[in-house]
Protein backbone atom coordinates (compact mmCIF):
# COMPACT_ATOMS: atom_id res chain seq x y z
CA UNK A 1 0.00 0.00 0.00
CA UNK A 2 1.87 2.92 -0.89
CA UNK A 3 2.27 5.44 1.65
CA UNK A 4 1.27 9.58 1.33
CA UNK A 5 2.91 12.40 3.12
CA UNK A 6 0.27 15.20 2.65
CA UNK A 7 2.14 18.43 4.18
CA UNK A 8 -0.46 21.51 5.28
CA UNK A 9 0.19 24.86 4.23
CA UNK A 10 1.26 25.32 8.02
CA UNK A 11 3.89 22.75 7.95
CA UNK A 12 1.19 19.83 9.79
CA UNK A 13 1.93 16.48 8.01
CA UNK A 14 -0.11 14.15 7.46
CA UNK A 15 0.66 10.32 6.40
CA UNK A 16 -1.79 7.93 4.97
CA UNK A 17 -1.77 4.30 3.33
CA UNK A 18 -3.42 4.90 -0.20
CA UNK A 19 -5.54 2.46 -2.23
CA UNK A 20 -3.79 1.49 -5.39
CA UNK A 21 -6.47 2.70 -8.73
CA UNK A 22 -7.89 5.76 -6.27
CA UNK A 23 -6.86 9.05 -6.96
CA UNK A 24 -4.76 10.94 -4.49
CA UNK A 25 -7.74 13.21 -4.30
CA UNK A 26 -9.81 10.32 -2.95
CA UNK A 27 -6.88 9.50 -0.35
CA UNK A 28 -7.17 12.55 0.87
CA UNK A 29 -10.92 13.28 1.74
CA UNK A 30 -11.21 9.45 2.78
CA UNK A 31 -8.61 9.74 5.61
CA UNK A 32 -10.21 13.69 6.40
CA UNK A 33 -7.17 15.51 5.23
CA UNK A 34 -7.94 19.28 5.44
CA UNK A 35 -7.29 21.23 2.62
CA UNK A 36 -8.79 19.36 -0.07
CA UNK A 37 -12.52 20.24 -0.59
CA UNK A 38 -12.90 18.80 -4.08
CA UNK A 39 -16.12 20.61 -4.71
CA UNK A 40 -17.12 18.24 -7.92
CA UNK A 41 -16.20 15.01 -6.60
CA UNK A 42 -13.40 14.54 -9.04
CA UNK A 43 -14.85 15.26 -12.35
CA UNK A 44 -12.02 18.36 -12.64
CA UNK A 45 -14.52 20.69 -12.89
CA UNK A 46 -13.91 22.53 -9.37
CA UNK A 47 -10.19 22.94 -8.97
CA UNK A 48 -10.63 22.92 -5.38
CA UNK A 49 -8.15 19.95 -4.85
CA UNK A 50 -4.85 21.68 -5.89
CA UNK A 51 -1.56 20.27 -4.23
CA UNK A 52 2.09 20.76 -5.02
CA UNK A 53 4.17 17.56 -6.11
CA UNK A 54 7.16 17.59 -4.10
CA UNK A 55 10.37 17.51 -5.37
CA UNK A 56 11.52 14.84 -8.12
CA UNK A 57 7.94 12.87 -7.59
CA UNK A 58 6.86 14.52 -10.61
CA UNK A 59 8.97 12.53 -12.25
CA UNK A 60 6.33 9.75 -11.33
CA UNK A 61 2.94 11.91 -11.02
CA UNK A 62 3.52 13.62 -14.39
CA UNK A 63 2.68 17.10 -14.38
CA UNK A 64 -0.69 18.73 -15.31
CA UNK A 65 -1.66 18.37 -18.97
CA UNK A 66 -3.17 21.34 -21.03
CA UNK A 67 -6.58 20.92 -19.75
CA UNK A 68 -5.57 20.08 -16.08
CA UNK A 69 -3.90 23.56 -16.12
CA UNK A 70 -6.78 25.74 -18.07
CA UNK A 71 -8.91 24.74 -15.11
CA UNK A 72 -5.93 24.90 -12.53
CA UNK A 73 -6.21 28.47 -13.41
CA UNK A 74 -9.08 28.95 -11.44
CA UNK A 75 -7.44 28.02 -7.84
CA UNK A 76 -6.50 30.85 -5.83
CA UNK A 77 -3.15 30.50 -4.93
CA UNK A 78 0.31 30.22 -6.80
CA UNK A 79 0.24 27.96 -9.57
CA UNK A 80 3.68 26.23 -10.20
CA UNK A 81 5.12 23.47 -11.91
CA UNK A 82 4.17 21.79 -9.24
CA UNK A 83 0.91 22.14 -9.28
CA UNK A 84 -1.96 19.08 -9.80
CA UNK A 85 -5.24 18.60 -9.52
CA UNK A 86 -5.26 15.92 -6.74
CA UNK A 87 -8.22 14.56 -8.69
CA UNK A 88 -6.27 13.80 -11.44
CA UNK A 89 -3.37 12.09 -9.88
CA UNK A 90 -3.93 8.09 -10.06
CA UNK A 91 -1.99 6.29 -6.90
CA UNK A 92 0.00 3.46 -8.60
CA UNK A 93 2.37 1.07 -6.24
CA UNK A 94 5.39 3.23 -7.18
CA UNK A 95 3.90 6.42 -5.78
CA UNK A 96 5.03 4.93 -2.39
CA UNK A 97 6.47 7.66 0.03
CA UNK A 98 4.97 10.57 -2.34
CA UNK A 99 4.96 13.74 -0.86
CA UNK A 100 2.05 16.42 -1.58
CA UNK A 101 2.27 20.11 -0.29
CA UNK A 102 -1.43 21.97 0.23
CA UNK A 103 -2.26 25.30 -0.85
CA UNK A 104 -3.41 28.07 1.77
CA UNK A 105 -6.88 27.84 0.62
CA UNK A 106 -8.60 26.23 -2.61
CA UNK A 107 -11.42 28.76 -3.22
CA UNK B 1 -33.29 2.41 15.28
CA UNK B 2 -36.04 4.38 15.00
CA UNK B 3 -37.14 6.97 12.03
CA UNK B 4 -35.88 10.49 12.38
CA UNK B 5 -38.46 12.33 14.69
CA UNK B 6 -41.26 14.77 13.51
CA UNK B 7 -41.33 18.21 13.13
CA UNK B 8 -44.54 19.65 13.02
CA UNK B 9 -44.70 23.10 13.99
CA UNK B 10 -42.44 24.61 11.29
CA UNK B 11 -44.49 26.01 8.42
CA UNK B 12 -43.56 26.90 4.82
CA UNK B 13 -44.37 30.55 5.65
CA UNK B 14 -41.75 30.86 8.56
CA UNK B 15 -39.30 28.98 6.52
CA UNK B 16 -40.00 32.07 3.67
CA UNK B 17 -39.69 34.44 6.43
CA UNK B 18 -37.16 33.70 8.38
CA UNK B 19 -35.81 30.16 8.26
CA UNK B 20 -31.98 30.43 10.11
CA UNK B 21 -33.22 30.46 13.72
CA UNK B 22 -35.43 27.64 12.79
CA UNK B 23 -32.63 25.55 11.26
CA UNK B 24 -30.11 26.69 13.88
CA UNK B 25 -32.33 25.22 16.12
CA UNK B 26 -32.98 21.64 14.50
CA UNK B 27 -29.15 21.49 14.03
CA UNK B 28 -29.17 21.57 18.60
CA UNK B 29 -32.06 18.99 18.89
CA UNK B 30 -32.84 16.82 15.69
CA UNK B 31 -30.28 17.92 13.39
CA UNK B 32 -31.99 14.86 10.76
CA UNK B 33 -36.09 15.68 10.84
CA UNK B 34 -39.13 14.76 9.30
CA UNK B 35 -40.62 18.03 8.17
CA UNK B 36 -44.25 17.56 6.79
CA UNK B 37 -45.15 21.03 5.52
CA UNK B 38 -42.44 20.27 3.11
CA UNK B 39 -42.98 16.82 2.76
CA UNK B 40 -39.20 15.94 3.23
CA UNK B 41 -36.76 14.93 5.96
CA UNK B 42 -34.15 17.67 6.55
CA UNK B 43 -30.68 17.09 6.71
CA UNK B 44 -29.42 20.09 8.52
CA UNK B 45 -25.66 19.16 9.72
CA UNK B 46 -22.54 20.11 7.37
CA UNK B 47 -21.32 16.71 7.36
CA UNK B 48 -24.80 15.15 6.65
CA UNK B 49 -24.98 17.56 3.51
CA UNK B 50 -22.14 16.72 2.01
CA UNK B 51 -22.16 13.12 2.48
CA UNK B 52 -25.65 12.88 0.78
CA UNK B 53 -24.72 14.90 -1.90
CA UNK B 54 -21.49 12.92 -2.52
CA UNK B 55 -22.97 9.79 -2.41
CA UNK B 56 -25.71 9.38 -5.96
CA UNK B 57 -25.72 5.54 -5.76
CA UNK B 58 -27.38 5.75 -2.99
CA UNK B 59 -28.96 9.56 -2.70
CA UNK B 60 -30.18 9.67 -6.50
CA UNK B 61 -31.72 13.22 -8.31
CA UNK B 62 -34.20 11.84 -9.91
CA UNK B 63 -37.09 12.51 -7.51
CA UNK B 64 -40.23 11.55 -9.56
CA UNK B 65 -42.40 13.68 -6.90
CA UNK B 66 -41.44 17.45 -7.89
CA UNK B 67 -43.62 19.67 -10.59
CA UNK B 68 -40.24 20.65 -12.32
CA UNK B 69 -40.93 17.98 -15.15
CA UNK B 70 -44.14 19.73 -15.88
CA UNK B 71 -42.90 23.12 -15.47
CA UNK B 72 -39.44 22.87 -17.78
CA UNK B 73 -41.92 20.35 -20.32
CA UNK B 74 -38.52 18.19 -19.90
CA UNK B 75 -37.32 15.68 -17.42
CA UNK B 76 -33.96 17.86 -17.26
CA UNK B 77 -30.06 16.92 -15.93
CA UNK B 78 -30.43 18.13 -12.70
CA UNK B 79 -33.18 15.37 -12.15
CA UNK B 80 -30.98 12.74 -13.47
CA UNK B 81 -28.32 10.49 -12.45
CA UNK B 82 -25.09 8.49 -13.95
CA UNK B 83 -23.71 9.05 -17.52
CA UNK B 84 -27.04 10.27 -18.66
CA UNK B 85 -26.40 13.25 -16.39
CA UNK B 86 -23.11 13.62 -17.26
CA UNK B 87 -23.84 13.20 -21.00
CA UNK B 88 -25.92 16.23 -20.71
CA UNK B 89 -23.82 18.29 -18.66
CA UNK B 90 -21.05 17.83 -20.30
CA UNK B 91 -22.70 18.58 -23.82
CA UNK B 92 -22.76 22.36 -22.38
CA UNK B 93 -19.08 22.62 -20.56
CA UNK B 94 -17.07 23.65 -23.12
CA UNK B 95 -18.91 26.91 -22.97
CA UNK B 96 -18.02 27.41 -19.87
CA UNK B 97 -14.13 26.50 -20.13
CA UNK B 98 -11.52 28.22 -18.32
CA UNK B 99 -10.19 29.72 -21.73
CA UNK B 100 -13.87 31.00 -22.73
CA UNK B 101 -14.45 32.47 -19.36
CA UNK B 102 -11.36 34.49 -19.39
CA UNK B 103 -11.35 35.20 -23.62
CA UNK B 104 -15.24 35.70 -23.97
CA UNK B 105 -17.58 36.30 -21.24
CA UNK B 106 -15.19 37.85 -18.78
CA UNK B 107 -14.18 41.05 -20.87
CA UNK B 108 -18.08 41.13 -22.54
CA UNK B 109 -19.30 41.08 -18.71
CA UNK B 110 -16.67 44.00 -17.94
CA UNK B 111 -18.77 46.30 -21.04
CA UNK B 112 -22.06 45.24 -19.60
CA UNK B 113 -21.27 45.97 -16.40
CA UNK B 114 -19.57 49.73 -17.07
CA UNK B 115 -22.85 50.02 -19.10
CA UNK B 116 -25.56 49.36 -16.82
CA UNK B 117 -24.04 51.12 -14.12
CA UNK B 118 -23.97 54.12 -16.44
CA UNK B 119 -26.96 54.65 -15.79
CA UNK B 120 -27.32 54.50 -12.02
CA UNK B 121 -27.98 58.12 -10.75
CA UNK B 122 -25.52 59.44 -8.39
CA UNK B 123 -27.15 60.81 -5.10
CA UNK B 124 -30.45 59.13 -5.47
CA UNK B 125 -31.62 56.18 -3.77
CA UNK B 126 -31.56 53.31 -5.82
CA UNK B 127 -33.00 49.69 -6.27
CA UNK B 128 -30.38 47.79 -6.91
CA UNK B 129 -32.16 44.53 -7.33
CA UNK B 130 -34.29 46.20 -10.52
CA UNK B 131 -31.82 47.95 -11.79
CA UNK B 132 -28.41 46.47 -11.94
CA UNK B 133 -28.50 42.86 -10.45
CA UNK B 134 -31.23 41.38 -12.08
CA UNK B 135 -30.94 42.76 -15.43
CA UNK B 136 -27.13 42.47 -15.43
CA UNK B 137 -27.18 38.83 -14.32
CA UNK B 138 -29.96 38.22 -17.16
CA UNK B 139 -27.83 39.91 -19.83
CA UNK B 140 -24.16 37.58 -19.50
CA UNK B 141 -27.08 34.67 -18.92
CA UNK B 142 -28.88 35.54 -22.29
CA UNK B 143 -25.44 35.89 -24.32
CA UNK B 144 -23.39 32.73 -22.86
CA UNK B 145 -26.82 30.61 -23.60
CA UNK B 146 -26.56 31.98 -27.49
CA UNK B 147 -30.22 33.97 -27.23
CA UNK B 148 -28.77 37.11 -27.01
CA UNK B 149 -31.93 38.60 -28.49
CA UNK B 150 -33.83 37.25 -25.46
CA UNK B 151 -34.40 40.96 -23.25
CA UNK B 152 -33.49 41.03 -19.69
CA UNK B 153 -37.20 41.43 -18.98
CA UNK B 154 -37.89 38.30 -20.71
CA UNK B 155 -34.82 36.48 -19.43
CA UNK B 156 -36.31 37.32 -15.47
CA UNK B 157 -39.69 36.60 -16.66
CA UNK B 158 -38.68 33.01 -18.07
CA UNK B 159 -36.57 32.87 -15.03
CA UNK B 160 -39.22 33.45 -12.39
CA UNK B 161 -42.06 31.78 -13.92
CA UNK B 162 -39.64 28.48 -14.22
CA UNK B 163 -38.11 28.91 -10.58
CA UNK B 164 -42.14 28.74 -9.54
CA UNK B 165 -43.26 26.21 -11.56
CA UNK B 166 -40.51 23.72 -10.60
CA UNK B 167 -41.02 25.07 -6.75
CA UNK B 168 -45.31 24.74 -6.99
CA UNK B 169 -45.80 21.90 -4.88
CA UNK B 170 -48.77 22.85 -4.29
CA UNK B 171 -49.72 22.40 -7.98
CA UNK B 172 -51.84 25.23 -8.13
CA UNK B 173 -52.68 26.58 -11.66
CA UNK B 174 -51.48 30.32 -11.91
CA UNK B 175 -47.34 29.09 -11.79
CA UNK B 176 -48.27 26.26 -14.44
CA UNK B 177 -49.84 28.59 -16.77
CA UNK B 178 -47.51 31.03 -16.23
CA UNK B 179 -44.58 28.78 -16.76
CA UNK B 180 -46.54 27.39 -20.00
CA UNK B 181 -46.55 30.93 -21.67
CA UNK B 182 -42.54 31.23 -20.91
CA UNK B 183 -41.94 28.08 -22.23
CA UNK B 184 -43.81 29.02 -25.90
CA UNK B 185 -41.99 32.11 -25.82
CA UNK B 186 -38.53 30.02 -25.05
CA UNK B 187 -38.97 27.86 -27.53
CA UNK B 188 -39.48 30.15 -29.73
CA UNK B 189 -36.49 32.18 -28.92
CA UNK B 190 -34.59 28.79 -28.60
CA UNK B 191 -35.04 27.78 -32.83
CA UNK B 192 -34.59 31.16 -33.91
CA UNK B 193 -30.91 31.17 -32.64
CA UNK B 194 -30.72 27.72 -33.44
CA UNK B 195 -30.65 28.82 -37.02
CA UNK B 196 -27.79 31.51 -36.54
CA UNK B 197 -25.49 29.33 -34.36
CA UNK B 198 -25.94 26.53 -37.13
CA UNK B 199 -24.50 29.21 -39.84
CA UNK B 200 -22.36 31.00 -37.52
CA UNK B 201 -20.74 28.56 -34.63
CA UNK B 202 -19.97 30.50 -31.62
CA UNK B 203 -18.90 29.55 -28.19
CA UNK B 204 -22.68 29.81 -26.44
CA UNK B 205 -24.39 27.09 -24.92
CA UNK B 206 -26.88 26.64 -27.83
CA UNK B 207 -24.11 26.51 -30.52
CA UNK B 208 -21.75 24.63 -28.69
CA UNK B 209 -24.22 21.98 -27.82
CA UNK B 210 -25.82 22.01 -31.47
CA UNK B 211 -22.74 21.93 -33.55
CA UNK B 212 -21.44 19.04 -31.02
CA UNK B 213 -19.82 15.78 -33.29
CA UNK B 214 -22.26 13.76 -31.15
CA UNK B 215 -24.96 16.03 -30.08
CA UNK B 216 -27.66 15.35 -27.04
CA UNK B 217 -30.81 15.52 -28.64
CA UNK B 218 -32.86 18.41 -29.34
CA UNK B 219 -35.31 18.13 -26.53
CA UNK B 220 -32.27 17.90 -24.27
CA UNK B 221 -30.16 21.14 -25.60
CA UNK B 222 -33.63 23.27 -25.03
CA UNK B 223 -34.25 21.78 -21.51
CA UNK B 224 -30.59 22.14 -20.81
CA UNK B 225 -31.09 26.20 -22.28
CA UNK B 226 -33.88 26.46 -19.86
CA UNK B 227 -32.05 25.10 -16.65
CA UNK B 228 -29.60 27.83 -17.12
CA UNK B 229 -32.32 30.19 -17.15
CA UNK B 230 -33.73 28.99 -14.47
CA UNK B 231 -31.14 28.71 -12.41
CA UNK B 232 -28.20 31.09 -13.56
CA UNK B 233 -29.96 34.81 -12.73
CA UNK B 234 -31.52 34.51 -9.50
CA UNK B 235 -28.21 32.81 -8.14
CA UNK B 236 -25.70 35.73 -9.08
CA UNK B 237 -28.62 38.42 -8.56
CA UNK B 238 -29.15 37.41 -4.89
CA UNK B 239 -25.41 36.45 -4.39
CA UNK B 240 -24.27 40.41 -5.09
CA UNK B 241 -27.06 41.67 -3.30
CA UNK B 242 -26.35 39.76 -0.15
CA UNK B 243 -22.43 41.00 -0.57
CA UNK B 244 -23.38 44.02 -0.64
CA UNK B 245 -25.52 44.32 2.27
CA UNK B 246 -22.71 42.38 3.82
CA UNK B 247 -20.08 44.95 3.10
CA UNK B 248 -22.42 48.04 3.32
CA UNK B 249 -23.26 46.98 7.26
CA UNK B 250 -19.99 46.08 7.68
CA UNK B 251 -17.97 48.88 6.74
CA UNK B 252 -14.89 48.25 8.84
CA UNK B 253 -14.73 44.94 6.67
CA UNK B 254 -15.23 46.99 3.61
CA UNK B 255 -12.22 48.83 3.84
CA UNK B 256 -9.85 46.26 4.92
CA UNK B 257 -11.09 44.59 1.25
CA UNK B 258 -10.72 47.63 -0.39
CA UNK B 259 -7.52 47.80 1.34
CA UNK B 260 -6.67 44.25 0.43
CA UNK B 261 -8.13 43.83 -3.18
CA UNK B 262 -9.57 40.26 -2.05
CA UNK B 263 -13.33 40.42 -3.29
CA UNK B 264 -13.03 36.96 -3.59
CA UNK B 265 -13.40 36.97 -0.13
CA UNK B 266 -16.00 39.04 0.51
CA UNK B 267 -18.17 36.44 -2.76
CA UNK B 268 -17.20 33.85 -0.74
CA UNK B 269 -18.40 34.59 2.47
CA UNK B 270 -21.53 36.43 1.40
CA UNK B 271 -22.69 33.12 -0.66
CA UNK B 272 -21.80 31.26 2.66
CA UNK B 273 -23.71 33.48 4.52
CA UNK B 274 -27.21 33.48 2.54
CA UNK B 275 -26.83 30.32 0.51
CA UNK B 276 -29.01 31.83 -2.79
CA UNK B 277 -29.45 27.80 -3.35
CA UNK B 278 -30.75 26.57 0.18
CA UNK B 279 -31.71 23.53 -0.39
CA UNK B 280 -32.27 20.81 -2.38
CA UNK B 281 -33.72 17.31 -2.97
CA UNK B 282 -32.24 13.67 -3.04
CA UNK B 283 -34.13 10.65 -3.11
CA UNK B 284 -33.46 7.96 -1.24
CA UNK B 285 -32.59 4.27 -2.94
CA UNK B 286 -32.09 2.02 -0.46
CA UNK B 287 -32.68 1.64 3.63
CA UNK B 288 -30.24 3.57 5.46
CA UNK B 289 -29.15 5.19 8.20
CA UNK B 290 -27.90 9.15 9.25
CA UNK B 291 -26.66 10.02 12.42
CA UNK B 292 -28.72 7.20 13.93
CA UNK B 293 -32.44 7.66 12.29
CA UNK B 294 -33.51 5.10 10.10
CA UNK B 295 -33.74 6.51 6.43
CA UNK B 296 -36.54 4.04 4.50
CA UNK B 297 -35.85 3.59 0.95
CA UNK B 298 -38.52 6.23 -0.86
CA UNK B 299 -37.73 9.08 1.13
CA UNK B 300 -36.26 12.15 0.19
CA UNK B 301 -34.31 14.09 2.25
CA UNK B 302 -33.29 17.90 1.79
CA UNK B 303 -29.90 18.94 2.41
CA UNK B 304 -30.11 22.25 4.15
CA UNK B 305 -26.74 23.88 2.38
CA UNK B 306 -27.92 27.47 4.43
CA UNK B 307 -27.84 25.46 7.71
CA UNK B 308 -24.63 23.42 6.59
CA UNK B 309 -23.12 26.78 5.63
CA UNK B 310 -24.16 28.27 9.70
CA UNK B 311 -22.84 24.98 11.22
CA UNK B 312 -21.44 25.58 14.41
CA UNK B 313 -19.28 22.35 13.80
CA UNK B 314 -17.27 24.54 10.90
CA UNK B 315 -17.87 27.66 11.74
CA UNK B 316 -17.74 30.23 14.40
CA UNK B 317 -20.02 33.05 14.82
CA UNK B 318 -21.78 31.39 11.28
CA UNK B 319 -24.91 33.60 11.32
CA UNK B 320 -22.63 36.48 10.84
CA UNK B 321 -21.17 38.13 7.91
CA UNK B 322 -17.19 38.70 8.02
CA UNK B 323 -15.68 38.60 4.94
CA UNK B 324 -11.99 38.48 7.34
CA UNK B 325 -13.08 34.95 8.31
CA UNK B 326 -10.62 32.60 8.04
CA UNK B 327 -11.45 30.84 4.78
CA UNK B 328 -13.93 27.81 5.04
CA UNK B 329 -15.58 25.50 2.60
CA UNK B 330 -19.04 26.00 2.11
CA UNK B 331 -21.53 23.89 0.36
CA UNK B 332 -23.63 27.11 -1.64
CA UNK B 333 -22.02 25.23 -5.28
CA UNK B 334 -23.09 21.89 -3.87
CA UNK B 335 -20.61 18.74 -4.52
CA UNK B 336 -20.25 15.64 -6.14
CA UNK B 337 -21.85 15.47 -9.64
CA UNK B 338 -24.68 18.42 -9.60
CA UNK B 339 -21.71 20.90 -8.45
CA UNK B 340 -22.54 23.98 -9.90
CA UNK B 341 -21.36 24.64 -13.52
CA UNK B 342 -21.85 28.16 -13.01
CA UNK B 343 -19.21 28.20 -10.14
CA UNK B 344 -16.15 29.72 -12.04
CA UNK B 345 -18.50 31.97 -14.23
CA UNK B 346 -20.26 33.85 -10.86
CA UNK B 347 -16.40 33.83 -8.99
CA UNK B 348 -15.39 35.46 -11.68
CA UNK B 349 -18.25 37.70 -12.81
CA UNK B 350 -19.63 38.88 -9.28
CA UNK B 351 -16.84 38.00 -7.01
CA UNK B 352 -13.59 39.47 -9.25
CA UNK B 353 -14.98 41.72 -11.88
CA UNK B 354 -18.03 43.64 -10.65
CA UNK B 355 -17.72 43.81 -6.85
CA UNK B 356 -14.33 45.77 -7.32
CA UNK B 357 -15.41 48.11 -10.26
CA UNK B 358 -19.21 49.18 -8.32
CA UNK B 359 -16.95 49.72 -5.15
CA UNK B 360 -14.44 51.64 -6.96
CA UNK B 361 -17.49 53.51 -9.11
CA UNK B 362 -19.51 54.71 -5.96
CA UNK B 363 -16.81 54.94 -2.88
CA UNK B 364 -19.59 56.07 -0.68
CA UNK B 365 -22.48 54.38 -0.92
CA UNK B 366 -24.68 53.70 1.54
CA UNK B 367 -27.47 51.39 2.67
CA UNK B 368 -29.11 54.33 4.68
CA UNK B 369 -31.95 51.98 6.44
CA UNK B 370 -30.37 48.20 6.25
CA UNK B 371 -33.81 47.64 8.16
CA UNK B 372 -35.74 48.25 4.78
CA UNK B 373 -34.20 45.84 2.84
CA UNK B 374 -36.24 42.59 2.81
CA UNK B 375 -35.26 38.94 2.85
CA UNK B 376 -37.83 35.68 1.48
CA UNK B 377 -36.83 32.81 0.35
CA UNK B 378 -37.32 28.72 1.40
CA UNK B 379 -35.77 26.75 -1.78
CA UNK B 380 -33.84 30.17 -3.31
CA UNK B 381 -33.20 33.32 -0.85
CA UNK B 382 -31.82 36.54 -0.69
CA UNK B 383 -32.74 39.60 -0.42
CA UNK B 384 -35.83 41.19 -2.72
CA UNK B 385 -34.55 45.10 -2.55
CA UNK B 386 -31.44 46.75 -2.11
CA UNK B 387 -31.93 50.54 -1.54
CA UNK B 388 -28.49 52.11 -1.60
CA UNK B 389 -27.82 55.74 -1.88
CA UNK B 390 -25.26 55.84 -4.85
CA UNK B 391 -21.73 58.32 -4.59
Amino acid sequence: MPRITFIAADGAETVVDAGEGDSLMQVARAHNVDGILAECGGEMMCSTCHVYVEGDWLDRTGPADEDERDMLDFAPCEITDASRLSCQVKITDDMDGLVVRLPERQV
Amino acid sequence: MSLAPVNDSVTVHRLIDDPYPVYAQMRTHTPVVQVPSVKRTMLTKAEDCRMVKDNPALFSSNDPTTPMEKAFEAHTLMRKDGEEHLRERNAMMPTFSPRNLKTIWGPMYERYAAEYLDRLPRGEVVDLFPTLAGPLAARILAECMGIPDASDEQMQFWSQALIDGAGNFGWFDEPFERVARANKEMNRVIEANAERVKAAPDQSALSVMLNAEDPIPWSQIVANIKIAIGGGINEPRDALLTIIYGLLSNPGQLEEIRASGNWSAAFEEGVRWVAPIQASSRLVLEDTEIRGCDIPKGTVVMTIQASANHDEDVYENGHLYDALRKSQPHQSFGSGPHHCMGTHMARMTVGRLLLPILFERFPNMRLENPEDVVWRGFGFRGPINMPVRLN
